[in-house]
């Protein structure tokens, strides 16, 4: 992978005329965004605005059809998505998409040994492997220290959420894409979230969609309005909340299910 | 270590079998359950249904037949301690190019293309002389002496298989442990999400394949020892099914399941010509599967544990 820093202060993410193309339909389009290190950033829009799809052109789940990508000043966007989370990129899915037939704690030592080296070992797995340890801490930081060694099968919803979180927390991420993280959720389980999620480290970059503005505005320092695959606004909470385009965007889109 | 106690019933049998029992029904069931089992692991942990096991065990077969010594004017002979590692190491390697075709296929693609490959491979013995000596194949076949013991005797030959099919149950138990064993079945469970935390999928899949390959590869070198020939015939279509066919009699989800329905099978097809003509066998096994498939999708392993756990209840039940 070319690595070209440019300069020190490279933002974290730096994405310019980004589009997705299915067919002659523009998922995405010309969509161009900088987040600083450490940025809170929420992704808001109404349903088929295009951010889970920005998502995953980011990760490289898809492709760009066009535009580039930089992460910490050096171009991803032909890299394939697991050297970009080797670089220290983590995302967590809307439709959580978890190893059913694991545990937790294996899932969570896969979650580690993928970045950290090592899931390619085939000899039986110890308990003293410094990677459970890991595992364990995760499942600490996430909530599931009590279900270690439950099938990822029988989980909660929120607990597959918590175990997503988790999963994207191994081994130091830099940035943090998290795909509607509270949906689903009951309301006593949000605000547990929203603590999770200001606990974490303050050198990660977050870029989160989320749809309940209570966690996203309470959890982010600036906001991204997406709206038919472009960028509509960009400013601070505040000034995203008295934006009359976006107040239009979202009372039409609120309805249209 | 506790599947591997299954086995401990097969290790009695010298005790009271004689020699037809203990080679031709308990030998040749363990043989086929472990070409079997390389199915039951594929299907279980990678979640795909291959039809090539029979392919990988011959490649290993064929690989000691043209080594070894042989009746037929073809090959070259080493010694069986040269030539056993490579007849694995050629399984193996048939294993993986056989997963790194495969790679992308799923249900019934992974069914349509392993079974393509195993019949191709069939055709090439077939017509190949130069190294399978095509039609005819290779008779004559011995097993090795070592140590002043023939391996051609029954209870040798019978100890060794015992002592191979345990190993490769616990091979099995051992791996889908390992950080790889996980992987494949995450893989299995979320191949998109496998990516997504940074690991490529297709080196997790060639390997489930590679390791399936070197089972099989056991079973195959012990299965042309048995058989004393090889020829295209034994990685045909026949056997092929026979493997499926064991393998979902037993049942797809637990290693065991390869050796119950190895034993089912061998049983079948050993005592069915007393009661039908030889000709009516594929419709009996056929009737058989379509009675498992029916009434007990996990198997005749999948059966049993239910009535197990049926009979374990039953206190509990009294108490209320």
């Amino acid at each position: 992978m070319p690595i070209n820093h440019d300069h020190k202060t490279a933002n974290a993410l730096e994405i310019q005329g980004v589009g997705r193309r299915f067919g002659g339909f523009w998922a995405v389009k010309d969509v161009s965004l900088s987040v600083r290190p450490g940025e809170r950033r929420a992704v808001l829009g109404p349903n088929g605005a295009g951010k889970t799809t920005l998502f995953n052109v980011l990760t490289g789940d898809l492709a760009a059809s066009a535009g580039t990508i930089r992460m910490d000043g050096a171009d991803v966007t032909q890299t394939p998505m697991h050297k970009r989370i080797k670089g220290g990129l983590r995302r967590t899915y809307q439709h959580a998409h978890l190893f059913d037939g694991l545990t937790v704690r294996e899932t969570l030592f896969l979650a580690v040994s993928s970045v950290a080296g090592g899931w390619q070992r085939f000899m039986p797995l110890k308990p003293s492997d410094g990677a459970i340890g890991k595992a364990e801490s995760l499942a600490q930081m996430s909530g599931l220290c009590s279900d270690l060694g439950r099938e990822v099968a029988n989980l909660s919803h929120g607990q597959r959420r918590q175990l997503e979180i988790g999963m994207a927390l191994a081994e130091n991420p830099k940035m943090l894409l998290l795909d509607e993280p509270a949906a689903g959720l009951s309301p006593s389980e949000r605000p547990r979230l929203a603590e999770l999620l200001l606990s974490l480290p303050k050198d990660i970059t977050i870029v989160l969609i989320e749809h309940d503005m209570d966690i996203a505005l309470r959890t982010s320092d600036s906001v991204s309005v997406l709206h038919n695959g472009r960028l509509l606004a960009e400013g601070s909470p505040e000034n995203i909340m008295s934006n009359e385009a976006v107040h239009d965007v979202y009372m039409g889109g609120a309805h249209g299910h | 270590m506790k599947s591997a106690l299954f086995l401990l019933p097969f290790a009695l049998v010298p005790f009271f079998a004689n020699d037809f029992w203990l080679v031709q029904i308990f030998g040749r069931a363990l043989i086929l359950g472990i070409i079997a089992l390389s199915l039951t692991f594929l299907a279980a942990y990678l979640g795909v249904v291959s039809f090539a096991q029979a392919t990988m065990a011959g490649v290993a077969g064929y690989t000691v037949a043209y080594f070894g010594p042989n009746t037929v004017d073809v090959g070259r002979e080493m010694p069986f301690f040269v030539v056993l590692p490579l007849a694995m190491i050629m399984a193996t390697l048939s294993g993986a190019i056989i997963g790194l075709i495969a790679r992308r296929s799923q249900g019934i693609y992974a069914i349509m293309i392993t079974l393509a490959i195993g019949v191709a491979f069939f055709y090439f013995t077939r017509q190949n002389y130069n190294y399978f000596n095509g039609w005819t194949g290779f008779s004559g076949i011995r097993a090795p002496e070592i140590a002043g013991t023939s391996l051609r005797e029954p209870l040798p030959f019978y100890l060794l298989i015992i002592l191979v099919s345990a190993l490769c149950l616990l091979f099995v138990n051992g791996f889908i442990k390992s950080p790889l064993g996980l992987t494949i079945q995450a893989v299995r469970d979320a191949p998109k999400r496998v990516l997504a935390i940074g690991i490529p999928t297709t080196p997790v899949i060639v390997s489930a394949y590679a390791f399936a390959g070197f089972i099989a590869g056991s079973g195959g070198i012990l299965n042309v020892w048995y058989q004393e020939r090889i020829s295209s015939f034994s990685v045909g279509l026949g056997p092929i099914v026979d493997i499926l066919v064991i393998a979902v009699i037993g049942g797809l989800k637990n290693p065991i399941g390869a050796f119950i329905g190895a034993l089912a099978f061998v049983l079948l097809d050993t005592f069915a010509v007393d009661f039908i003509d030889r000709e009516r066998f594929n419709t009996l096994i056929g009737l058989v599967l379509l009675a498992i498939i029916m009434g007990a999708p996990d198997g005749l392993h999948g059966l049993a544990k239910s009535w197990l756990s049926r009979f374990k209840k039953r206190p509990s039940e009294n108490q209320v």
